[in-house]
């Protein structure tokens, strides 16, 4: 019951907020803190309670469309539970940082929630139905918070974001329509290990390679990612690339890995060459970038390249440095679009050019971007460095070229330098017209970024932090692929 | 001897206390810093002399734990107390209580003090804690910190433009090192299958090609923190930071951390032999270019920076020809004379208020303390006896020879010849001559005892030099003559020619002599040998051109086809709609009825209502639900 609670409780809050009578919506806020607080909580009640080396549990499994063998089929493993902190935690934040929302408040938060309840949906189903219904459950809320207070270009953004990836996960459907018609169920980890035949796994991998790297994005499916990110407003960034993204590689280790192996090595080398130009086209994109949230964005595509690139390494320490990556993207990116954000509320400009000498007008907000941006160019005692680095082994290890590895190594000089020169002109020199005057961060931006902070560096000095729960799980995954 | 974690964490503590402070606050905790690194000293020299009098060879004190599991490996980090990293840490810390020490007097006016002192400490922690390693992935992480400790040193005054991009270009440029060197640790842990120095060094046999491959790619890293040609043009720049941060991360230590990784890496460099040569190349290759380039600097932190460059490249000469106990010996006594330069030079520019050597002139009368342990520091690089310098570069010259590397010991005593060169043009510009500068003043007692204690090391340190052998664990012998008479005449001539050039005249010259005989050579090197320009031109012109064209190709090609297919969709399902009309006006039946209900929804779809795209996302659920109803049924 505890994975229900986790995932619909939301849902009950979101209906709450969404009824609230106009006069009243101001409550939507305090009744969104609250449930993705008690959400928060369970989550952490589950860690606590959770054996890293058992395996799937609080498993549930009943009975839901009987006729069509589709199960309600829940289930936590290392691998979902690292996600799903992540997502309990940033939905809590994306609520909190939402504090000064003030138009249609009621709908607002129930968007935030149910797109809480999609997420965390995502990363506990184990049932393709229920599985599938998430995922695109998650669409609705996104498509809202973007196409009504996003910015000025933000219907174009909303459509592009929703039709896109909505291309891409009517493959993943066909795909899932295909297994069930070959194996004769829905269930997830009833269809890992039944050994289709390989032409039929290629065909089926390649509709979910569609449908998940275009949530990814892997280049050159990625177009949708900065236009949504540009308009979208603060907390949806957060959770759009916090999040979302992860729903494409988490699908890779969860069903594509598992269920379709064989396909999973003949794709390996054509996913790796596609890490490899994400990990430096979006190096070489954000470097070109003038404004703060594009090159963030841009950013993304270049850090998911490495967790693609780890997953097509099929080896432990890939797949472990791809979760990592995952991880701890979804903490530092987060920190950066609340940050960007909080300059933004500010300067009202996100033009790099127009923004510069926060250090020494707000020191507070200069250090902790700083920090972020350290984190996200991969300094090791940092977590961006774990994933990365651990990705970069894995990668070496397997039989992707040589070149293409030496090439994604290069990615990271590539980071560095688009982020530190974002941190000269932002961060560094003297304050600029659209600096002079503001107004340093507010304790409630600051205790919003501190448990951020924290993960960064706790993860970054104490690798098994996360990596125990995660590694026990990545090993059951290869054994299911048949032990390479 | 648990005792010898609290020599990295004291520093660490101080920066963990330091960092979140207001700026006010952190101001005013500045002793947290000193104390912190006075003590970490304390317990440095204490563990140093529980490893001496050394010679086994062996760890004296080992202890790690894991920090991360992947299957059945587990990667740990620990501390190695070996002889190596015993003096290592005293080093460190001795110079790092110099610096700090130094500061009070040389940044008391600054108003952010604090930062730096943060600075420092995490600095000192990071650069304690590589040479602790028992590991190359923990000497890479800690590395990398003292990367960032530097930039944001040399950063110290972000205001101005020009630390701003000196910052950003020590950082890019060590980087580019550090891919080596992370590829490096890829192919070591695919081979040998650990980090760890006890396997990698020790247990596991190398074969010669992946031997190649990982020491050539770690050398790649240290060429790029140790500024080793072609990686070398950052550290110049890095002058731009404030000076006693110059002596601690730019000249005594972080840049002798690429040293001391191909120190201890040495054994798998010996499994490749190759990699041996290559580093014995880039190291006399560095050593003269830096010695050149030093030879025509006007600025007196330029001029110690090339010395520096051109050092550090002796040091790689001597670990390329197997000379672990000179390469290390050198690098120990580099790191007391180079710094006590620097902190001289601080104190020289402050009385000064310049840089430029041209301009100065005279300071001997004035400042007869700075005087005394500057020229100790000047002859200890020129490399004359009884100092420290003249005994390391004659154990890297003696190393030479009986290796029979011929061509390279007299590039290195070329080199020796330059050095005292520029050494004695540097002295004889600062201290002779009449006075440029009125109210030339001694500096305070803070900033002249560390100069003092490092001189008095850089003095007495060289007549230990065949016990630190045996301390190492090999043979210690007390110079050759013929090898220490051939040195210092070479110096002294290196000495001799400055004076000519410098020195003889009261009036202060100028390079014209230099300019009007070799003008091609000169503005050769007074352009750093066009390696900055072709550099800014190639690499970072290039890059930019680069991403911008890219950028354009994104905005046209690869999203032009995404928008392309939409409008392609748009013409469609306009084009399609007009033949449902047409379609209607023939046969107005049931099914024409639902096509045009589908073309309306297609049409809404272009309109972006919000409302349209919640009712076609419901209905594809409900749809989709009813068909696995309908297909279960």
């Amino acid at each position: 019951m505890l994975l229900s609670a986790i995932v619909f409780l939301p849902l009950a809050g979101a209906l709450v907020s969404a009824l609230l009578p106009k006069e009243r919506a101001g409550a939507a806020r305090w009744i969104a803190a609250a449930v993705t607080a008690v959400d928060l909580a369970l989550v952490a009640w589950l860690l606590l309670g959770f054996d890293v080396a058992g395996g799937m549990q609080f498993i549930e499994n009943r009975e839901w469309i009987t006729q069509a063998g589709i199960q309600y089929h829940l289930g936590v493993d290392g691998i979902s539970l690292s996600m799903l902190l992540l997502s309990a935690l940033l939905s809590l934040i994306a609520v909190i940082a939402s504090w000064k929302q003030e138009t249609k408040l009621g709908a607002y938060f129930a968007m935030l929630m149910l797109l809480e309840v999609g997420m965390n949906g995502v990363f506990l189903a184990l049932d393709f139905v229920l599985f599938y219904v998430f995922w695109e459950l998650v669409l609705v809320p996104m498509y809202f918070l973007i196409g009504t207070w996003g910015g000025p270009r933000r219907e174009y953004a909303s459509i592009k974001f929703f039709l896109y990836t909505l291309f891409g996960s009517v493959f993943m459907l066909v795909g899932i329509i295909a297994l069930y018609l070959q194996g004769g169920t829905f269930d997830i980890t009833a269809l890992t290990g039944m050994g289709f035949p390989a032409t039929f796994q290629w065909w089926v991998f390649a509709a979910f390679f569609l449908g998940f790297a275009v949530k990814v994005p892997v280049f050159p499916l990625h177009t949708w990612l900065p236009d949504a990110h540009v308009e979208a407003p603060t907390a949806a960034s957060v959770l759009l690339a916090g999040i979302m993204l992860k729903m494409g590689t988490y699908g890779f280790i969860r069903i594509a890995l598992p269920i379709l192996p064989n396909a999973a090595e003949q794709w390996s080398g054509f996913i790796a060459a596609l890490a490899v130009i994400s990990i430096v086209y979006g190096a070489a994109l954000a470097f070109a970038q003038t404004d703060l949230k594009k090159l963030v964005a841009y950013s993304s595509v270049s850090h998911m390249g490495f967790v693609m690139l780890g997953i097509a390494s099929l080896t432990p320490e890939g797949i472990n440095g791809a979760i990592a990556v995952m991880f701890s993207h979804g903490v530092v990116t987060g920190m950066l679009f609340l940050l960007v954000g909080m300059v933004y509320e500010r300067t009202h400009t996100r033009v790099i050019e127009d923004v510069s000498g926060l250090s020494v007008q707000v020191p507070v907000a200069a250090g902790l971007l700083a920090f972020a941006s350290f984190a996200s160019l991969g300094l090791p005692g940092l977590s961006g460095f774990v994933g990365e680095f651990l990705s970069l082994l894995g990668a070496w290890k397997s039989a992707i070229p040589a070149a293409w590895v030496v090439v994604a190594a290069v990615g990271v000089l590539l980071a560095a330098a688009y982020t530190l020169r974002m941190v000269q002109r932002v961060v560094l020199g003297t304050p600029s017209k659209a600096v002079e005057g503001i107004s340093d961060l507010s304790v409630r931006e600051v205790v919003l970024l501190v448990p951020l902070v924290a993960l960064t560096l706790g993860v970054g000095i104490y690798w098994d932090s996360l990596l125990r729960y995660v590694d026990p799980a990545v090993r059951a995954t290869l054994a299911l692929m048949g032990g390479s | 001897m648990g005792y010898i974690i609290a020599i990295p964490l004291l520093p660490a503590i101080a920066f963990a206390i330091m960092a979140p402070l207001s700026n006010k606050a952190r101001n005013r905790a500045v002793p947290v810093s000193v104390a912190a690194v006075v003590i970490a000293l304390g317990l440095s020299v204490a563990a140093f002399l529980a490893v001496w009098p050394g010679g086994h060879g062996e760890a004296l004190y080992h202890s790690s734990a894991t920090f991360a599991t992947i299957g059945t490996v587990k990667l740990a980090a620990g501390i190695l107390l070996d002889p190596i990293s015993a003096t290592m840490v005293v080093v460190v810390t001795l110079v790092g209580a110099a610096v700090q020490i130094y500061s009070i007097g040389y940044m008391h006016r600054d108003r952010r003090i604090g930062w730096y002192y943060a600075a420092l400490s995490l600095f000192t922690a990071a650069m304690l804690l590589l040479v602790l390693s028992d590991n190359f992935l923990q000497l890479y992480m800690a590395w990398e910190v003292m990367g960032l400790c530097s930039y944001l040193l040399i950063g110290f005054w972000h205001e101005q433009e020009g630390p701003r991009k000196a910052s950003i270009k020590a950082f890019l440029t060590t980087r580019v090192g550090d891919v080596g060197f992370a590829l490096g640790l890829a192919v070591m842990y695919v081979t040998a299958g650990s980090f760890d120095f006890s396997v990698v060094l020790h247990d596991f046999a190398w074969a010669p090609g992946a031997a190649t491959a990982v020491a050539l790619l770690l050398l790649f890293g240290a060429m790029g923190k140790s500024a080793q040609v072609p990686l070398h043009v950052w550290l110049p720049d890095a002058m731009a930071g404030p000076t006693p941060a110059s002596a601690l991360i730019h000249a005594a230590t972080m840049v002798a951390a690429g040293v001391f990784l191909v120190a201890r890496a040495l054994p798998i460099f010996e499994a490749s032999g190759v990699a041996l040569t290559v580093t014995m190349l880039v190291g006399v290759t560095t050593a003269l270019v830096g010695g050149l380039l030093a030879s025509v600097q006007h600025d007196i932190k330029k001029v110690l920076a090339y010395s520096t460059i051109s050092q550090l490249g002796y040091m790689f000469i001597a670990l390329g020809a197997g000379g672990l106990v000179a390469g290390f010996y050198h690098l120990v006594t580099h790191a007391f004379f180079k710094s006590l330069l620097f902190l001289g030079a601080g104190v020289i520019i402050h009385a000064a208020h310049t840089q430029d050597m041209r301009e100065m002139g005279g300071l001997a009368k004035k400042m007869p303390v700075t005087t005394v342990t500057f020229t100790i520091g000047s002859l200890a690089l020129a490399g004359i006896f009884p100092f420290s310098g003249f005994w390391s570069k004659d154990e890297i010259l003696t190393v030479l020879w009986h290796g029979e590397h011929y061509i390279v010991f007299a590039l290195a005593l070329a080199t020796a010849f330059v050095t005292a060169f520029y050494v004695a043009r540097m002295w004889f510009r600062v201290f002779t001559g009449p006075e440029q500068t009125s109210g030339l003043k001694e500096a305070h007692l803070e900033m002249l005892v560390p100069m003092g204690v490092l001189a008095a090391v850089t003095t007495v340190i060289g007549f230990g030099s065949p016990y630190f052998a045996e301390f190492l664990g090999h043979d210690g012998e007390w110079p050759a003559a013929a090898i220490a008479l051939t040195s210092t005449a070479v110096a002294g001539l290196g000495l001799a020619l400055g004076w000519w050039a410098y020195g003889r005249r009261s009036q202060v010259l100028n390079t014209r002599p230099l300019k009007i005989r070799a003008g091609w050579v000169y503005s050769a090197l007074s352009q750093k040998l066009y390696f900055d320009l072709t550099y800014d031109y190639f690499i970072v012109g290039g890059y930019t051109r680069l991403a911008e064209a890219l950028s354009g190709f994104d905005r046209t090609v690869v999203d032009g086809i995404v928008n392309g297919s939409a409008a392609i969709w748009r013409t469609a399902s306009a084009v399609g709609e007009s033949i449902d009309r047409v379609v209607i006006d023939g046969f107005v039946n049931g099914t024409a009825t639902l096509v045009r209900a589908l073309g309306a929804r297609v049409r809404r779809i272009q309109t972006g209502r919000v409302q349209s795209y919640q009712g076609l996302m419901l209905a594809a659920l409900v749809l989709l639900m009813l068909w696995f109803v309908v297909k279960g049924a």
